[in-house]
């Protein structure tokens, strides 16, 4: 037997040189690796295509051009009673006060010392935002005892010559321009010079509500940050919960038989149902017939819920599946009942899994758009929601919604703000996902 | 020296603790444990020894409901402890369980810290009223245990950071944290080396002092070093019980020689 084999045996061949086979195998092996290096390559250059060619045209958005002025709040024209009272003071509009300014961006031009041909009135008046009025109103009315003095206040600049300042805007497209004219540009140069037209952070970006098509300096997020956080605490209050409990039933205590399978299955569909039917759905449940408001941050809250539900729940299923029966069996063993072996072992083991499912469906709540168009919260809203939970059933905007509806707009300033907006949403899963890992990292532990 | 602790070992049959008639498990459609009578006796130590696939283990989960967890297994006949049937309707399996301790084949603590390995029984149970008294309970189990030396000065570290041999240990502190009067061992030393498994074995003849101790084991060795009495499963069926010494020196049924003379298993 050992003869035999010794005769047939092939020559015998040196390690140093592999064969034909070999050599062929290791190509493969190669082969294998590249292509997952490739694949790895392609997502990498998207995700830097994609962020960069964000940051580059969103990053400016924050930063915004406003004109430093003293503005003389003169009291004949702010407070004709003259006690100050904010009710009698609040008959004089935004247009008493956009003379006002008109006035001191003047007398400004003329102290500088700067002479431009051609410029008329209304293109120095033109030069401040058509919000700046307001935001100027709103401020003397809430600090009445500034009427009579002067005033600096930095106001926002026009969009325009924030497009100039942002090289969005040049003197040819100006010349074209119905809206903007060169003389203005060369006032902002002749300004900018001075010191007096500055650009600064924009607090307000992040804290102002939407503005009218014409006002993009004036547009902010304030209303679309906090619709966002309502619907996401709706969403994590709700979901969580319900989500956590129905894994934990289906996991632990249902009986395995064709009723289960079957709320299985459906469940593992719902997870895949496009995201537009949930916006279906709420419209026809939670508006048409429960009756609740449009645009409510309450309702997209609900929608939202339904649709992070399956997420939550396939993934604390995994979750609780991946703990180690011997630790049931532990628990078991010594006497605890099935609540405490579940409370006490099991959940806590399957944290780190249920909270990465619970980011992983908040975030894509967060960044949700076709359902809340359904549900109305596409809707223009300039007042802020109130304090939940009243405030849950107020009119609001959503991040995402909003960068839809700036993205719609015909001004440019308004795209260089979506980019702002998506930044803004950007960071909103960045934070929640250091969230989560944060968390995750208190719950991990071996086993 | 063998011969000497076989002579000691069969002045110590006590009362029976467990008795068990004509017990059947099916698993759905098989027939686990065929019709299996049984006294077990306190402060004893018992050995249930047989091939892979016997029912041994079964019929050990039996004794403290354990089965009841696996949904298509279905228990008949009768055990009691201490008169008691623990499968009539009134018996709670989880206050049966604080009863009868269970340690795995498998060292499974918590993930959690020693001390709360061991706290844990006496917590949910009620068993301490204050710290102090909780102190006291995890200090003697671990003690019991043969584990306090090691652990003593690192009881708030992770008890999953032990060595095999000690994590067994520790199961077995947590199992009698709860003051059982039943510790059932799924062999508990299949996971050990030589050297660990020396030590639970000496732990499981120490035991026997306050437990009536079952133990299922792979290994007929350990079976004769550590058991008072042996039960040899085969098929289901139990095929003989008796004297430890007597099950290995003279057994009586063929199918017992067979085996422990290494014919079949």
């Amino acid at each position: 037997m050992t003869d035999a084999t010794f005769s047939g045996a092939v020559p015998r061949q040196s390690l140093y040189a592999p064969d034909e086979g070999m050599r062929r195998r290791n190509a493969a092996e190669a082969r294998f690796r590249l292509y997952g290096l490739i694949a790895v390559g392609i997502g990498l250059v998207a995700l830097v295509l994609l962020l960069s060619s964000v940051l580059l045209n969103g990053a400016s958005s924050f930063r915004q051009a406003s004109l430093l002025l003293d503005v003389p709040l003169d009291a004949a024209v702010l407070d004709k009673a003259g006690d100050r009272d904010p009710e009698k003071m609040k008959r004089v509009t935004t247009i008493g006060y956009g003379k006002l300014l008109d006035t001191a961006l003047k007398e400004m031009i003329a102290s500088k010392g700067i002479v431009i041909e051609g410029l008329t009135d209304k293109d120095v008046s033109d030069m401040i935002s058509k919000e700046a009025a307001a935001l100027v109103r709103n401020r003397v009315l809430a600090h009445p005892d500034l009427v009579g003095q002067t005033v600096s206040f930095k106001v926002l600049a026009n969009g325009r010559i924030d497009g100039y300042l942002k090289g969005r805007v040049s003197m040819e497209s100006a010349a074209r321009d119905s809206n903007v004219s060169p003389n203005q540009l060369r006032l902002a140069d002749a300004l900018r010079e001075e010191g007096v037209l500055i650009k600064a952070f924009n607090w307000l970006f992040i804290t102002a509500p939407d503005a009218s098509e014409l006002r993009p300096e004036a547009a902010g997020l304030g209303v679309a940050i906090l619709g966002s956080a309502y619907m996401m605490i709706i969403v994590l209050v709700l979901s969580l919960p319900i989500g956590v409990a129905a894994s934990v039933y289906l996991e632990e205590f249902a009986p395995k038989n064709r009723w289960t399978d079957l709320i299985e299955v459906n469940i593992s569909n719902l997870a895949a149902v496009p995201s537009i039917v949930f916006g279906i759905l709420g419209l026809a449940v939670f508006i048409n017939f429960a009756g609740l408001p449009q645009s409510a941050p309450v309702v997209g809250g609900l929608v939202l819920t339904l649709m992070t539900l399956p997420t939550i729940i396939i993934a604390t299923r995994a979750a609780l599946k991946a703990v180690p029966p011997s630790i049931r069996e532990a628990a078991l063993g010594v006497g605890a009942s099935k609540m405490q072996s579940i409370l006490h072992h099991v959940l806590p083991l399957a944290m780190p899994g249920i909270l990465t499912g619970a980011i992983i469906g908040l975030a894509q709540a967060l960044g949700e758009t076709a359902p809340l168009l359904l549900i109305g919260m596409v809707a223009f809203v300039r007042d802020y929601p109130g304090a939940p939970p009243e405030g849950f059933f107020d009119p609001a905007s959503a991040l995402p919604v909003q960068v839809y509806n700036w993205t719609q707009r015909a001004d440019p300033a308004f795209v260089e703000r979506a980019s702002g907006a998506i930044i803004v949403l950007l960071i909103f899963l960045l934070i929640m996902n250091a969230v989560a890992i944060v968390l995750r990292r208190k719950f991990e532990r071996r086993w | 020296m063998d011969d000497i602790r076989l002579v000691e070992k069969t002045v110590n049959a006590a009362g029976v603790k467990i008795a068990a008639r004509g017990v059947q498990v099916y698993y759905g459609e098989t027939h686990a444990i065929k019709d299996v009578d049984v006294d077990i006796a306190d402060r004893t130590v018992t050995a249930f020894i047989g091939p892979s696939g016997c029912g041994k283990s079964t019929f050990l989960r039996c004794l403290n409901r354990m089965n009841d967890t696996i949904p298509i297994c279905r228990v008949e006949g009768k055990i009691t402890i201490d008169g008691e049937d623990i499968y009539d309707k009134r018996v709670d399996p989880v206050q049966l369980r604080a009863k009868v301790g269970m340690v795995f084949q498998k060292p499974n603590p918590f993930p959690k810290s020693i001390y709360d390995n061991v706290a844990y029984g006496p917590k949910i149970h009620g068993l301490n009223r204050n710290k102090a008294e909780l102190d006291e309970i995890v200090e003697t189990s671990l003690r019991k245990a043969a584990l306090w030396n090691e652990a003593k000065d690192r009881l708030s570290e992770p008890g999953t950071g032990l060595s095999g041999g000690q994590q067994q240990r520790l199961c077995i502190a947590r199992a009698i944290a709860t003051s059982p009067e039943v510790l059932l061992m799924d062999e508990p030393c299949s996971a050990l080396d030589p050297i660990a498994t020396a030590q639970v074995e000496e732990l499981i003849d120490e035991l026997r002092s306050q437990f009536s101790v079952v133990i299922v084991t792979h290994s007929m060795q350990q079976a004769a070093r550590v058991s008072q009495r042996t039960a040899f499963f085969h098929l289901g069926n139990l095929v003989e019980y008796g004297e430890t010494s007597q099950i290995f020196t003279n057994p009586s049924d063929p199918r017992t020689e067979s085996y422990i003379t290494g014919r079949i298993g």
